[in-house]
């Protein structure tokens, strides 16, 4: 007899299943129960399911998207069949929802959030906070007044290696933080496949809605908005104003956002950020450079590195030994430049200890779940995503005005009340 | 097994001159006439999982050839970051740290991945092996620096090594090491798991006919070029020979490769090849290369090491026991590890229901092969 491959697997996991079950839930912790609804199940928000599923205790009740290949792909991931619905509203009214991932293109955030915030669930929002400078006003507004928790998709707030280097910054250990330059370089076209035919294009613009300027803020908020909230985090304040430029160098293939953007974001005390993003080289790919007036601190995506300006001695010599020889011996002249000095530090740094390089998605993740089970605050919290998408919301606009725009600040719950 | 198999067979050539000629530059057309557009070869290549995957696909329009590549590669990528134990921050190396020391609630696809990786450890009694991560480590393949290890510590990494020694529960997806120090290699079993992944993406996204390579030790060619009945590719040698040994079409399945060529090292003469038998904790002799298709790339990587590690005629009886729908080439050489014996002088043949002719002169059957393996269609 032979059995094919699905039915061996069955039978043999079975009995591998009663074998282990019992040790595997000995051993396993009880946790609360957290039950994730889902509006918008696309590429970030099946990654965003992943790591949810990685945490114990969490399961995914319903999903909610307009676009409905999405269903099936959540079903594999999930290995379940699970309920979905095109409509939030619908979603939102179920009854078995413990938290909330909104995970919908940013034009339409804050319908979403509002929503959910209304609906009395804790909310897990992909960055960036808000589309455009009400939505982002409005978003904390609602949030603060339902008294909701608001997690904001900023999950490099929850990297070991982040928070551990913007600890020893603000310690001081690369002296005064002054500027930051920041790059998420890229070689690709930004661009997802969509079926054929699509005759009016409402596939299109469904399935790339990063590609045009009224449903995306393109690169500057896709990408930038990570480092634009390092940068307030480091800093310890929203940037003031924004000015910048961008173009479409490579891929003119109907998109209305550049594919490249450059941006200066200005803070208090001429401190800045700079972002740059290109598309067509991928050499710089994703850092961010924290430049400070006694030394650097390289962040990547899975680690950090600090080095060091050469020393400079302010220290009197009046009583040092060699300074006694030069005085007997008299100094050498010739040519003073020396290319050394304009070269950079080109040793190995030091690079930042913190145990192992963990998933910065799923670090964020754990703790929302942790947060929702009332174990700790939220770290990320809404005005952190406030921060970071205001200044998205004003920069998407002075790149195309190529003008120095004001950021403004949140108005204050009194405000919307 | 394997753990790391190897990155590129050199063997495995795919042969595409007489696919491509179909198509003519294609200017701009309305979507509608779009449809009706002849069918063009697109080819792009991605480096992952240490090696070059390449896609060679079948589409009317460059643009949209072009976002289906970077979908591919996208699943490819996102697939390494998941198995990658080469990456601190990636799922299989969270599992590595912390499932010795309680259940590891992981998500469905790497649970798939495990309960995969078990099956063929169970249907091969463990010639398939994903623990091998330390033995590995201690042959020196992690990093390319081959060495001997002595037999007493291979004795000690008995303890760490073994399939059972990592329990999976399903129902409620977690993971559990029963021994401390176990480390996953998913070398023998993850390209083959990423091929998977990557071509549902070309289903879903409609390509009609593509070939993806992950490295050509694992291939899958999903429907065929056009006026073709399949996608060709070229089984050579015996190794080190070029020669053409078997030709295959590929049309909705996998195949997958196995040899020492890429990976392995000489001491005292005698060539120690990368892949590993669990069971002995030493690299496997007498096998040259080895060649399956299945359906699954995920099976047929994971069943390449399984014939490369067993006698032929035992892999005979697993393949008939727990793949029945795969085909294989095995060729052996009893003398394979004895570089100054010349290493093709006494290859043979192992054949479980093989699709192609073989070059039987230079590859004959072995004087024990029963001529009904090869005859079972």
């Amino acid at each position: 007899m032979t059995i094919n491959r699905r039915e061996f697997l069955q039978a043999a996991s079975a009995s591998a299943v009663v074998a282990s079950a019992s040790l595997a839930r000995a051993a396993a912790p009880a946790v609360k129960p957290v039950r994730l609804g889902v509006i918008g199940a696309g590429s970030r928000g099946q990654e965003d399911l992943r790591q949810f599923l990685r945490v114990p205790g969490v399961s995914i009740a319903a999903i909610c998207d307009i676009y409905p290949p999405r269903y099936a792909q959540v079903n594999r991931l999930a290995g379940a069949e699970i309920p979905a619905t095109a409509s939030y509203a619908e979603l939102l009214g179920r009854n078995d929802l413990d938290a909330v991932l909104i995970a919908s293109p940013v034009a339409v955030h804050a319908e979403h959030v509002i929503a959910a915030a209304r609906s009395g669930r804790p909310i897990l929002g992909e960055k960036a906070l808000g589309f455009t400078v009400e939505d982002n006003q409005r978003i904390v507004d609602e949030v603060l007044r339902a008294k909701v928790l608001f997690q904001i998709g900023h999950e490099y707030r929850y990297a070991p290696w982040v928070k551990e280097s913007i600890r020893r910054v603000h310690a001081g250990d690369i002296g005064k933080p002054t500027h930051i330059y920041a790059y998420w370089n890229r070689n690709g076209n930004w661009r997802r496949s969509v079926p054929s035919p699509d005759p009016d294009g409402k596939l299109e613009r469904l399935i790339n809605w990063r590609l045009y300027r009224e449903t995306s803020g393109g690169l500057g908020t896709e990408l930038g908005s990570h480092h634009i909230d390092i940068a307030n985090w480091v800093f310890g304040e929203q940037p003031e104003s924004v000015l910048g430029t961008n173009s479409i160098c490579v891929y003119r293939d109907g998109r209305t956002v550049g594919d490249n953007v450059q941006m200066v974001f200005n803070y208090s005390q001429g401190r800045r950020l700079m972002f740059s993003s290109i598309t067509d080289n991928a050499k710089n790919g994703n850092e961010l450079w924290i430049y400070g007036t006694e030394g650097s601190v390289q962040i990547t995506i899975e680690d950090a590195t600090f080095y060091y300006e050469k020393k400079r001695s302010n220290q009197p010599t009046a009583d040092k030994a060699d300074s006694k020889t030069i005085v007997e011996r008299g100094v050498v002249t010739g040519a003073s430049y020396s290319t050394a000095g304009e070269m950079p530090y080109r040793g190995p740094g030091e690079r930042v200890q913190t145990g192992p390089e963990t998933d910065p998605t799923l670090e964020s993740i754990r703790s929302f779940v942790e947060a929702v089970r009332g174990e700790h605050p939220i770290e990320a919290d809404v005005h952190a995503g406030f921060g970071s998408g205001i200044a998205c919301a004003v920069a998407h606009d002075a790149v195309f005005a190529e003008q120095r725009m004001a950021i403004p600040k949140y108005r204050g719950a009194a405000a919307a009340t | 097994m394997a753990a790391n198999k190897s990155r590129g067979f050199a063997g495995t050539l795919i042969t595409l001159a007489l696919a491509l000629q179909l198509g003519r530059p294609c200017p701009a057309q309305s979507p509608a006439r779009r449809a009706h557009a002849p069918l063009k070869l697109f080819t792009f290549t991605h480096p992952a999982m240490a090696t070059t995957f390449t896609l060679y696909l079948y589409l009317d329009d460059a643009a949209r050839a072009s976002a289906v590549s970077d979908e591919v590669f996208d699943e490819v990528d996102r697939v390494e970051q998941l198995l990658s134990n080469y990456r601190e921050s990636s799922e299989l190396s969270r599992v590595d740290r912390e499932a010795a020391s309680a259940p590891v609630t992981t998500d469905p696809e790497m649970m798939q991945f495990l309960a995969d990786a078990e099956h063929w450890s169970r249907a091969s009694d463990g010639a398939f092996d994903i623990t091998v991560g330390r033995l590995m480590k201690a042959w020196g393949f992690y990093r390319h620096r081959g060495a001997v290890p002595p037999d007493d510590e291979l004795e000690r990494l008995r303890a760490v090594t073994g399939w059972q020694k990592v329990q999976l529960d399903e129902a409620a997806r977690t993971v559990r090491f029963t021994a401390p120090g176990v480390e996953l290699d998913p070398g023998g079993i993850g390209k083959g798991f990423a091929v998977d992944a990557a071509v549902r993406i070309l289903r879903e996204d409609g390509v009609p006919a593509a070939l993806l390579s992950a490295g050509s030790s694992t291939l899958y060619g999903l429907g065929a070029p056009p006026g073709r009945r399949g996608w060709r590719v070229v089984v050579p040698g015996p190794l080190p020979s070029k020669r053409t040994l078997s030709v295959v079409l590929l049309r909705n399945q996998s195949l997958s490769s196995a040899d020492c060529s890429q990976k392995n090292f000489v001491a005292n003469g005698h060539l120690y090849c990368h892949i590993m038998d669990p069971r002995t904790m030493r690299t496997v002799e007498g096998r040259i290369q080895v060649s399956i298709l299945d359906p699954s790339a995920t099976a047929s990587d994971a069943l390449s090491n399984v014939i490369f590690v067993e006698p032929p005629e035992q892999s005979l009886r697993t393949l008939a026991a727990s793949a029945p729908e795969s085909r294989a080439l095995i060729v052996s050489n009893p003398v394979s590890g004895d570089r100054a014996s010349g290493a093709t002088s006494h290859a043979t043949c192992t054949l479980y229901r093989w699709p192609g002719a073989i070059d039987r002169a230079h590859c004959p059957a072995p004087p024990t092969q029963p001529s009904r393996a090869s005859k079972k269609k």
